[in-house]
């Protein structure tokens, strides 16, 4: 592979945490409110896919399924360097639990004829992570979760991936096409060059693919979600004293009356 | 695509092993994995896979599973996604069981997320509350938006449904009588994975031992504000003879190993005393200490969220606060000694 590898970049729209708010007659979430901002793991995915560029060539594409304005997450991947962005948009992908939302990214990822897909760890507003493995058994594809740090093998068509794993590490090599989910804070995000902002915010214009686009119009949707929010209930929160004392002393005879 | 969900019976737990040591989350799921059988009045089955782990799938038994199903073979150890994920979907489409539970383990999750797939099920992620109603379908439930709500997720015409749950979430208990012979209730399935269909190979695996912080009556949990030095939160934890936990930020800095980190992406724990000193009370880290009985605050920052989440709080550094609360309690145990 001369040319290099395709990489693609899975990066989410997610409401900003700290502006939700819930409807208190309703018990119904307010993400209208909240500015749309970038999954911030997935930074650590747009870094990722960047180093991978260029340790062997090729290209990187971000891919984001959502509404028109999820634009400006491929815009923001854009302007840190990746070389092209596919916005899958259409009314047909509303109410996709991970199911039908790891198809359409599979299927995107498939048509770009991925050799690697890159992905955050997890989002910050659903926070399922089942995303990137559901992308890599949609397409039977290879799988490296949890990935600290990777070490291509082009030459033996195999990417190998650091993964964190329970009392320690394990480095498993795994053949392309693989689906990869960078673990958080796996590296340090480089901030976007001031002209590829400029490019990304101006000139870029994503290519747009529907779910007719990609062949699974009758398989995407809340029709199509196995999982249904069934009630969602404002959760009581934990009471807490809340009292704040001056001195250590006092401090410990309130942690003498628990131990 | 719905399919016939009548066709579908038994409650499934995943029992995730490494090097024939099994993850304390899968007997934490296997307890409740029994609620949920009684309830529904269906069978309550383990599903054991690596190489040479027949005595788990006994341990299974005795803890309380109906029947084991064993995959043993060299290809499951040590795991990896693909021949988990192969063996999984035929043993799903042979066998049809109604509920799947899953640890949220690294292992777990990635695990879960390639199984669902090809099952067509699904799969409601981090449940902190599992139930079934009248007519038997699964209520998994799901704090989100930082605990301010509850979403109760089901699948009504899917099956398997299917749910990872974290450490530390559910409560083990203790075995059950010693069944006489565990191994009659075992069965041997057949292995439909072949080593050279892999699509990846495990070149090296570093592991120690991993605490389980998830019993402890007391815990100290350091933050980022600890700036590299944990010592007065060991030495407090030593002093009360309880775990040192920690955030995600000071597991990322390398300071704590990654099996003492609490929240959402780590443990939960529910001790009597939580001491949480210089930890800014991130929603993700409130998550995994939100049961404790009283928690105690040391941050430099008054307005620190953690003072809202915190029965007692000091404004101070804990690098006096934790030494002068230290010597509190040793002085104390040397009076009563
Ligand atoms: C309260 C609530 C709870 C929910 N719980 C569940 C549940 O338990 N199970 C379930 O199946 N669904 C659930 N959903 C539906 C879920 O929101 C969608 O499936 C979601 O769009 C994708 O899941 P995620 O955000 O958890 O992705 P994750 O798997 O957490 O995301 C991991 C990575 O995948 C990539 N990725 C994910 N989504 C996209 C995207 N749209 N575009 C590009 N890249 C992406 C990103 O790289 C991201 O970092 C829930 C929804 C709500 C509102
Ligand atoms: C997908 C995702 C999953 C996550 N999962 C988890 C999780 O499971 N667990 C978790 O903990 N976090 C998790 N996080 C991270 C979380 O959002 C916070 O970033 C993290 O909890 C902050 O850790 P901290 O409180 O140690 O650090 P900071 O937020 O930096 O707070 C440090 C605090 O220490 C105080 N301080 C500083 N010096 C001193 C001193 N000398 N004495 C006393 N106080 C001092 C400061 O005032 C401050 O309040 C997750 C984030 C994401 C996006």
């Amino acid at each position: 592979m001369t040319d290099g590898w395709n990489i693609v970049v899975c990066v989410k729209q997610v409401p900003d945490a700290d502006d939700v708010t819930i409807d208190p007659d309703t018990g119904t979430l307010n993400r209208s409110d909240a500015p749309a901002v970038l999954n911030s793991p997935d930074r650590n995915a747009v870094e990722s896919a960047l180093e991978l560029r260029a340790a062997v060539g090729g290209t990187v594409t971000a891919i984001t399924m959502g509404p028109p304005v999820a634009k400006a997450v491929l815009q923001t991947a854009v302007g840190a360097g990746a070389d092209g962005g596919v916005l899958l948009t259409d009314r047909a992908f509303g109410g996709s639990d991970t199911w039908p939302t790891s198809l359409a990214l599979a299927r995107a990822a498939a048509e770009l004829d991925a050799d690697v897909v890159i992905c955050g760890e997890e989002s910050t507003d659903s926070s399922t992570g089942q995303v990137p493995p559901g992308i890599a058994a949609h397409n039977g594809w290879s799988q490296l979760t949890y990935v600290e740090s990777l070490e291509p093998r082009p030459d033996e068509g195999v990417l190998v991936g650091k993964r964190d794993v329970e009392g320690g590490y394990e480095r498993v090599a795994a053949q392309l096409p693989v689906v990869v989910a960078m673990e958080f804070g796996a590296n340090e995000p480089r901030p976007a060059g001031l002209h590829r902002k400029i490019f990304a915010e101006t000139e870029f214009e994503p290519v747009e693919w529907t779910a007719s686009d990609l062949g699974i119009e009758d398989q995407v949707g809340l029709a199509n979600s196995p999982t249904k929010v069934g009630g969602m209930d404002t959760a009581s929160p934990v009471e807490r004293e809340r009292v704040v004392v001056d001195s250590v002393d006092d401090l410990y005879e309130h942690i003498e009356e628990v131990v | 695509m719905s399919v016939d969900i009548e066709a579908y019976e038994d409650v499934w737990v995943f029992v995730e092993q490494h090097d024939g040591v099994v993850a304390p989350v899968s007997w934490e799921l296997l307890a409740k994995g029994r609620e949920l059988a009684d309830e529904t009045g269906e069978d309550l089955v383990a599903l054991v896979m690596g190489d040479g782990v027949s005595a788990l799938a006994e341990a299974a038994v005795s803890r309380g599973a109906d029947r084991a199903l064993l995959a043993d073979d060299p290809v499951f150890e040590p795991y990896r996604a693909d021949p988990y994920g192969e063996q999984f979907r035929a043993l799903v489409e042979e066998r049809k069981p109604s509920i799947v539970l899953i640890g949220g383990s690294h292992t777990g999750r990635d695990f879960a997320g390639r199984v669902a797939v090809p099952a067509h099920a699904g799969l409601t992620a981090d449940c902190t509350e599992l139930d079934v109603d009248d007519e038997g379908l699964l209520l998994a439930s799901r704090p989100t938006f930082g605990g301010d709500a509850m979403a109760t997720i089901k699948c009504p015409a899917h099956r398997p449904q299917m749910a990872t749950v974290r450490p530390g979430v559910f409560d083990a208990g203790d075995p059950t009588e010693p069944v006489t012979d565990p191994a009659a209730a075992v069965e041997e399935v057949d292995v439909v994975v072949a080593e050279e269909d892999t699509l990846s190979t495990v070149i090296e695996r570093v592991v120690g031992d991993v605490v389980d912080i998830t019993d402890a009556d007391v815990v100290v949990a350091g933050g980022a504000g600890c700036e590299g030095n944990f010592a007065p939160i060991e030495e407090l934890a030593d002093a009360l003879g309880g775990e040192v936990a920690a955030t995600r930020a000071a597991v990322d800095e390398g300071w704590v190993e990654p099996a003492r980190q609490v929240g959402q992406t780590g443990k939960t724990v529910r001790p009597q005393l939580y001491v949480a000193a210089g930890i800014s009370g991130a929603v993700q880290h409130l998550e995994g200490m939100n049961d404790s009985d009283v928690v105690v605050a040391v941050n430099t920052d008054p307005n620190a969220p953690i003072f809202e989440n915190a029965d007692y709080g000091i404004v101070g550094d804990l690098h006096e606060v934790l030494p002068e609360l230290t010597a509190l309690v040793r002085a104390k145990q040397e009076v009563t000694a």
